[in-house]
């Protein structure tokens, strides 16, 4: 990790990390950010869907995903950041994910030097639960 | 029970506003619920994901998605910011239904949300796609 933005080249891999998806955590990231949605929190419930038991919310994989790159660009994510990712698979509770992220270029803009990379983050058999694209201005 | 809007609402249909301002409470709960202590430190700032995360919540309520029955499912995410946003500065969020399809009895929907701050400026965009399955129950 570097806060020297502007001394990242194509090919650098961001620093992923790991972190549990507890049962705890999703009822709280639901009091928190106000979806209650049953899917994530109601066992009965869940178990009547597609998935077969209680899911986590995929914003919360996606606020996991966006730590690493705040951590990465903290001067610049928040500041003319963008990302698109898809949620791949859901993220059942107990689960950990591990986010991960490569620059793939860096172009020049009428802005100044923008790096595109690859990001998401996997589940513990390795698929992908969120995976996608982000732009961070360097400078 | 009233039809989900999802199931009425036209492409080009608006959603709000809403207030999505953040304060400090509902901030470090959001934080601590996403990392706690393994979190970067966002100083008196929010992460734009917090905001985005509000204004869907509001959204999914409005239309009609907690309805018993049906099973909403998050497909895919854009976000874009334009600059930090305080803690407890005031944002406001306006969604319009940019596509909203059935096929097989599932209704796909992509609303996009602009976030304006309390000068009118936008500050941030964002795009949800989700899936909607079932049948909305009494």
């Amino acid at each position: 990790m570097s806060s020297n933005t502007t001394q990242r080249a194509a090919g650098d891999n961001l620093s992923g990390f790991e972190r549990q998806i507890t049962q705890a955590r999703v009822d709280a990231y639901a009091e928190a950010s106000g979806d209650h949605n049953p899917i994530h929190l109601d066992e009965t419930y869940a178990a009547s869907t597609q998935f077969g038991t209680r899911i986590a919310h995929g914003m919360l994989s996606l606020a996991i995903v966006t730590e690493m790159l705040a951590t990465e660009f903290p001067d610049t994510w928040h500041s003319g950041g963008k990302l698109k990712v898809r949620f791949s698979s859901p993220v059942f509770p107990g689960e950990t994910v591990t986010t991960y992220g490569e620059i793939t270029s860096i172009d020049e803009s009428n802005n100044g030097l923008i790096a595109t990379c690859v990001i998401g983050c996997k589940k513990p058999d390795g698929t992908d639960a969120a995976a996608g694209r982000a732009t961070v201005p360097l400078e | 029970m009233e039809a989900p809007l999802i199931s009425t609402a036209v492409v080009g249909h608006e959603f709000g506003p809403y207030d999505v301002t953040i304060p400090a409470a509902r901030a470090a709960a959001y934080a601590e619920a996403v990392g706690g202590a393994e979190s970067p430190d966002y100083g008196d700032s929010l992460a734009p994901i917090m905001v985005v995360a509000a204004a869907l919540t509001e959204l999914i309520a409005d239309m009609g998605l907690f309805s018993g029955g049906l099973q909403t499912i998050h497909t895919g995410q854009e976000v874009g910011w334009v600059r930090r946003v305080k803690i407890g500065e005031k944002v406001d969020a306006t969604a319009r239904l940019a596509a909203n399809s059935v096929r097989r009895g599932n209704h796909f929907a992509t609303v996009a949300v602009s976030y304006i701050d309390s000068e009118g400026i936008e500050i941030g965009t964002s795009t949800t796609t989700i899936v909607v399955t079932g049948q909305a129950s009494s």
